[in-house]
């Protein structure tokens, strides 16, 4: 009982904190979104309760929204990971120990600039008559000015930009742990090294790998500052017109109703990506068990 | 409450402050305690923020100034010399945090009821009246703005605010557009053209203000329909134009594109106010590319207001800048900073005699000034919102 009772204890600071900070605010959220704005000068009101609000939020208008989000996250988790996986890859792996301390402060680096100057920074890289523009107006590569700031492209490589190193560090954590000798007991084996890579690094990374996934994503698909900074009209989230729902129109109710879209959307997506994921490593899975029985 | 009676009784003032003091450190215990955030219906919560009645004057009387004073206003909206130079004249320090909307603005003042830290305010004009009877704004003490008598006489008693109550001009301007002569070689005259060529040569390339009223003002002016129409036909007709027949074409939606998107071309028709439009040519590396021209047949006029916030926690300072701001002797490098008329009585001549460019852009005739029209806070003002976020969606999708 006592045990239980210190571990109980322990624990206490964290429940308070996602009571306080998590449960309670989604809670009011939830509790707005059912709600109404009944004037110009107050927010929203609850005497009335109806899922109104939600009917709005799905309307033609608001779904396409919706749509370009997913889209820009999942192509943005999946070219993080992309892009991510052969640098955590090297810098665990590949590199000389010694140096595994920089590379990962570089990785840091663009932290130490706040976030929307950033992003600022590279709505001046890609305007039409930016250097990058007229760079490559000069050696021929473009016949006329850029043309990607203000569209979903450009939303894509900012958030690449901006949440790559969530993926690169919990990634160079797994691959980490996976230590030289579990490899090198792959390679007496017999096993190549594409092998080792795909048996052996892959399958116990897959913890830091689901991890940076949803590091990546979920931020990303509530992320508004990129979207605002470098999409322009064609590359808006949902995060955007949340705020604006909260700040402009000040209407909580049908803020609050596209905010819990906008989450049930991610937990979705999150269950049918794992989903997609559980079915297409069956096939991987039994063969390795295999593999290690009989390594035993 | 009569705010009447209140009227120099110290003991009503009083008791009228620890109310809302207790009203605000109630709603702050609410907040902060989950239990009772959840318990409480929306309801109770935001009676707080039901009309009250200002009950008494400015609380400033001529006391020593505040050490600090911060202003919410529009983005690059002062010279920030003349914000030193206050700080250097008269002591307090100067924050400046700033709005993309009126609406940003009142969102911010209702969600805070009083304790937002704001001292400057910077409305404009149809929602000084409505702010003011909502307790978002805190009487001017006029007799501590002396400067107040060198406005030129066709920028205060408005009607918005009959006695200067609660605002004086801070700035007023209109809206137009500018194109790229470079990508659209004909020549535009009105908003009727301005749609035209985002169908066409400036499609994709069409940067819309980020402001809901004069953005749905495109369609009401160029059909020649009263921009403060509430008929509901008209409004229906405007979102149907809007967001099927503008939103298509446009790039983006921004309420500052002097900025970037004029010196940098990210966009080759933008809507734009004049002050800005002439700050993002003058910017531009290639000026001469750029055409500003004046909304026709009608647009909007504006005037934006320095005012108080209800509960300024630094009223004293906020009165000595609001004088100092409006002095006849700030008023050349003020206008040539943001690129507006201030409305001080003679600044015209003053701009002229200074050789300031581009003038035909800060000031206009009798005849231009005739087909400007002024904005109201109508029972529309709620659509005119959600058609706004209707065409950016569709923009997007």
């Amino acid at each position: 009982m006592r045990k239980l009772r210190i571990r109980f204890g322990l624990a206490l600071p964290a429940w308070v904190w996602l009571l306080v900070f998590f449960v309670v605010p989604i809670g009011v959220v939830v509790w707005y979104s059912f709600g109404y704005k009944p004037s110009i000068f107050s927010t929203n009101a609850n005497d009335k309760l109806s899922f109104d609000r939600y009917v709005e939020a799905l309307s033609p208008t608001f779904f396409a929204t919706f749509q370009n989000t997913l889209w820009v996250g999942i192509a943005g988790t999946a070219l993080c990971l992309i892009i991510g996986a052969p640098v955590a890859y090297w810098i665990a792996v590949k590199c000389a120990p010694s140096r595994r301390g920089m590379f990962l402060a570089l990785v840091m680096v663009p932290f130490w600039t706040n976030f929307l100057v950033r992003t600022i920074g590279w709505q001046i890289i890609l305007a039409p008559e930016g250097w990058l523009s007229h760079a490559l107006q000069f050696l021929g590569v473009i016949p006329g000015p850029l043309g990607i700031l203000n569209t979903r492209g450009a939303v894509l490589l900012g958030v690449v930009y901006n949440y790559l190193p969530l993926m690169i560090l919990p990634l160079f954590v797994a691959f980490d742990r996976v230590s030289g000798p579990l490899r090198e007991a792959s390679k007496d084996l017999g096993a190549g090294s594409w092998q080792t890579f795909f048996r052996v690094t892959i399958p116990l990374a897959q913890p830091g790998i689901i991890a940076g996934v949803l590091l990546v994503y979920i931020p990303l698909m509530g992320d508004y500052i990129t979207a605002t900074v470098l999409g322009g009209a064609k590359g808006n989230m949902v995060g955007q017109i949340v705020a604006s729902q909260f700040q402009t129109a000040q209407n909580w109710a049908l803020g609050s109703a596209m905010a819990v879209l906008l989450i049930l959307t991610i937990a979705l997506s999150i269950g049918v990506m794992a989903a997609i994921g559980w079915l297409v490593t069956i096939p991987i899975r039994r063969s390795y068990r295999l593999t290690l029985e009989d390594a035993r | 409450m009569a705010h009447g009676g209140a009227h120099g009784q110290p003991p009503v003032r009083v008791l009228a402050n620890a109310t809302s003091a207790r009203k605000i450190g109630a709603e702050l215990t609410r907040r902060g305690f989950l239990a009772t955030a959840l318990a409480a219906s929306g309801a109770v919560l935001f009676t707080a923020c039901a009309p009250q009645k200002a009950s008494a004057a400015s609380q400033a009387n001529g006391g020593p100034l505040e050490d600090k004073l911060s202003i919410y206003t529009w983005s690059d909206y002062d010279d920030p010399d003349l914000l030193s130079a206050f700080t250097k004249k008269k002591g307090p320090k100067i924050v400046v945090d700033a709005f993309n909307s009126n609406e940003e603005l009142v969102a911010k003042l209702v969600a805070a009821r009083g304790t937002s830290g704001y001292d400057i305010v910077v409305p404009t004009g149809p929602f000084i009246l409505p702010m003011a009877e909502n307790g978002l704004l805190e009487r001017l003490n006029l007799d501590l703005i002396p400067n107040f008598q060198t406005m030129n006489p066709h920028f205060i008693h408005r009607t918005f605010d009959p006695k200067n109550e609660y605002s004086i001009c801070k700035a007023w301007g209109t809206t137009g557009f500018a194109y790229d002569k470079t990508v659209i070689k004909r020549e535009l005259t009105g908003w009727a053209d301005f749609i035209d060529a985002a169908q066409n040569e400036a499609s994709g390339k069409t940067s819309l203000l980020d402001d809901p009223a004069p953005m749905c003002g495109i369609y009401f002016w160029s059909h020649g329909i009263d921009w403060n129409t509430t008929d509901e036909k008209h409004l229906a007709d405007c979102e149907a134009f809007m967001t099927k027949e503008i939103a298509p074409h446009v790039i983006s939606f921004d309420s500052a594109p002097g900025g970037q998107i004029i010196p940098q071309a990210t966009a080759a028709l933008v809507q734009v106010y004049n002050g800005d439009a002439r700050t993002g040519i003058a910017a531009s590396k290639n000026p001469e590319r750029w055409q500003w021209v004046l909304g026709a047949p009608a647009t909007e006029i504006w005037m934006d207001n320095w005012s108080i916030a209800k509960g300024a926690p630094h009223p004293e300072a906020a009165h000595a800048f609001i004088n100092f701001i409006i002095a006849p002797d700030v008023q050349v490098k003020q206008m040539d900073y943001i690129g507006y008329d201030t409305g001080v009585e003679g600044n015209q001549q003053r701009a002229e005699e200074a050789g300031l460019e581009n003038l035909d852009m800060v000031f206009f005739t009798e005849e231009q000034i005739a087909t400007m029209h002024e904005g109201k806070f109508t029972k529309a003002q709620e659509r005119i919102v959600a058609i706004w976020n209707a065409t950016k969606a569709a923009a997007g999708a």
